[in-house]
């Protein structure tokens, strides 16, 4: 089939399960986005330390309906005859339990209205997200996702084409600040804690190793986690703040040192940032930093834009209906799916 | 009013369909836990088989368990979604009353007990009294299988049992002298549309569980993925 809806999908719902946050919202043809609803389930996950697949499974299927309804609601729409013309929905990867309510919800929805739905890639979500807040936008875009389930860096050469460049051979850089935080005492999750402790020390306290010095764009964590473990064992004196710079600073000093490689190699227009840890300050001010030094446009999320939301999806959903063909009602959630595999 | 079911509490996956006009459609949709690929597709079909628009359907009914969690989240996800895309009524069943009702209509009198699988060596039971209705004398929980045969070998009354937890510990539940055995793998679907259609509307669906999750009690968890 060719692409029979090219041109006239004017409003998009697009609808999020595949972690913790349950998320409705409406975008229209020009990325505005006319609602957003998010809703976390992060409260019931703090006591152990990390997102209990089970708990955040429960927690869609009691809020996604609200969640929807609220959606509409807000982008001034009649459940009834909602004048969407498509749906997108997050099918991979994520939470299998999680990925299916937002999946099956939408199907149902999409065989109700009588309109077509496309299953999204949540990771090429997160590089949607420029579109919704970047009017301006010029393509190449280098952009650096990084989250507590992924770490990549993507050549974008417009929406919808994208290279992965490296991604991360072991931990997320969201996970290494949970794993690190979880052994500092502090509480989950670790990015928020750990930036603002980072504040006030000093980063030069802890000596940790540079790691991956190879002229690729891969990234590594789990060592500097280690490294971290060892050091404070070692120096038990240095203060919390202290350790919580040094690690801050050796983390971003290898996703800036990646990044800086990736924009000497390929010529682009602008460097994006985006997943969960896009929130981090010290990464924002580094990313702002190369951008200058490259003359290029920083476009830096903002934090309802850095979480996951559906506006994100409802934005990859547009562009995926507006140029290819929608999934069909049997569509499977694909709980591995590599951004690399998109198409 | 047409009223649509939706059963997933099971590894099978089932839907139904009741016209304004009384007539009643079923389909078995899945077998082996493809709820997720094949519910939606299935509820498609059965409309188009009845000649009934999506949007003219008036009420959907869901199993809410209990059951394997995953399949009852995928069937009241679905239902969710299609009430709302339908501006439809949304009422919830028990598989363990569907179960009581299916053997009802069976012909099966006195006290019944329902058992659905619950895995790990567990199930999920309520017993019923059997006359011209079906009333429930005890409330859904889940226990092992051989605690229900216990309480029976105990009272020494007739007990008829029935659901896949049956079949899954056969060698359990056939050894009572006293039991009979009525084999229904599926809670029966076209019982959902009949029940739910007598059914107050809910605001809400809320999953019959039975069980904490696991790391609830064990602690397991996975890294946050955002
Ligand atoms: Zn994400």
């Amino acid at each position: 089939m060719p692409a029979p809806y090219a041109g006239v999908m004017a409003l998009v719902l697009g609808i999020e399960t595949s972690c913790d946050e349950t998320a409705a919202a409406v975008v229209d043809e020009d990325f505005r986005v006319l609602s957003s609803v998010v809703e976390s389930s992060i409260d019931q996950h703090r006591a152990f330390g990390g997102v209990v697949p089970e708990l955040a499974g429960r927690a869609h299927v009691t809020t996604i309906g609200p969640v929807i309804r609220r959606a509409l609601d807000d982008a001034g729409l009649d459940p009834r005859d909602p004048a969407i013309d498509g749906l997108a929905v997050t099918s991979g990867p994520g939470l299998i339990g999680s990925l299916l309510v937002g999946l099956s919800t939408t199907k149902a929805l999409s065989l109700a209205w009588g309109i077509p739905f496309v299953g999204v890639n949540h990771l090429e979500g997160h590089l949607f997200a420029p579109l919704l807040e970047s009017k301006d936008l010029e393509w190449p875009l280098m952009t650096l996702l990084v989250s507590g389930g992924h770490s990549l860096i993507v050549l974008q050469r417009g929406p919808g084409h994208h290279d992965v460049l490296g991604e991360t051979i072991d931990d997320a850089a969201g996970e290494a600040y949970d794993k690190v935080a979880r052994w500092l005492g502090l509480g989950y999750p670790g990015g928020p804690e750990i930036d603002r402790l980072a504040k006030a020390g000093v980063s030069s306290a802890l000596k940790l190793p540079v790691s991956m010095v190879g002229d690729d764009f891969d990234l590594s964590f789990s060592g500097l986690k280690t490294a971290v473990v060892r050091a404070t064992e070692a120096h038990r004196e240095i203060s919390l703040e202290d350790v919580a710079a040094s690690f801050q600073s050796a983390l971003c000093e290898q996703l800036l040192r990646k990044l800086r490689h990736a924009l000497e190699r390929y010529e682009v227009r602008g460097v994006a940032l985006a997943g969960g840890v896009a929130a981090n300050s010290a990464l924002r001010d580094g990313v702002t930093q190369l951008a200058k030094e490259f003359g290029l446009v920083a476009h830096l999320p903002t934090m309802a834009m850095c979480t996951d939301n559906a506006a994100m999806v409802a934005a990859a959903g547009l562009y995926r209906l507006s140029t290819g063909v929608p999934s069909a009602l049997d569509l499977s959630a694909r709980p591995n799916w590599q951004l690399a595999e998109v198409s | 009013m047409n009223v649509l079911a939706i059963e997933t509490a099971t590894p099978a996956c089932a839907v139904a369909l009741r016209t304004g006009e009384g007539e009643e459609f079923s389909l078995v949709v899945a077998v082996e836990r493809h709820h997720t690929e094949a519910l939606t597709p299935g509820i498609r079909d059965l409309l188009e088989r009845a000649g009934v628009a999506a949007k003219a359907v008036e009420r959907v009914v869901v199993d809410r368990g209990p059951g394997l969690f995953t399949g009852l989240r995928v069937g009241i996800a679905t239902a969710i979604g299609f009430a709302l895309g339908a501006s439809a009524d949304l009422v919830g069943v028990t598989s363990l009353e569907l179960l009581a009702y299916g053997a009802s209509r069976a012909g099966v009198r006195g006290n019944l007990v329902s058992v659905v699988d619950g895995r790990r060596g567990e199930v999920f039971v309520q017993t019923f009294g059997l006359d011209d209705g079906v009333t429930p004398v005890s409330e859904p929980r889940v226990t092992l299988p051989q605690s229900v045969l216990d309480e029976w070998i105990e009272r020494g009354d007739a007990v008829t049992f029935t659901g896949d937890g049956v079949g899954r510990y056969e060698e359990i539940f056939t050894s009572l002298g006293t039991a009979t055995i009525v084999e229904q793998r599926v809670p029966p679907v076209l019982e959902a549309v009949r029940l739910g259609a007598e059914r107050p509307v809910e605001s809400r669906i809320v999953p019959l569980y039975l069980r904490e999750a696991d790391a609830v009690a064990n602690f397991t968890t996975r890294e946050r993925s955002s």
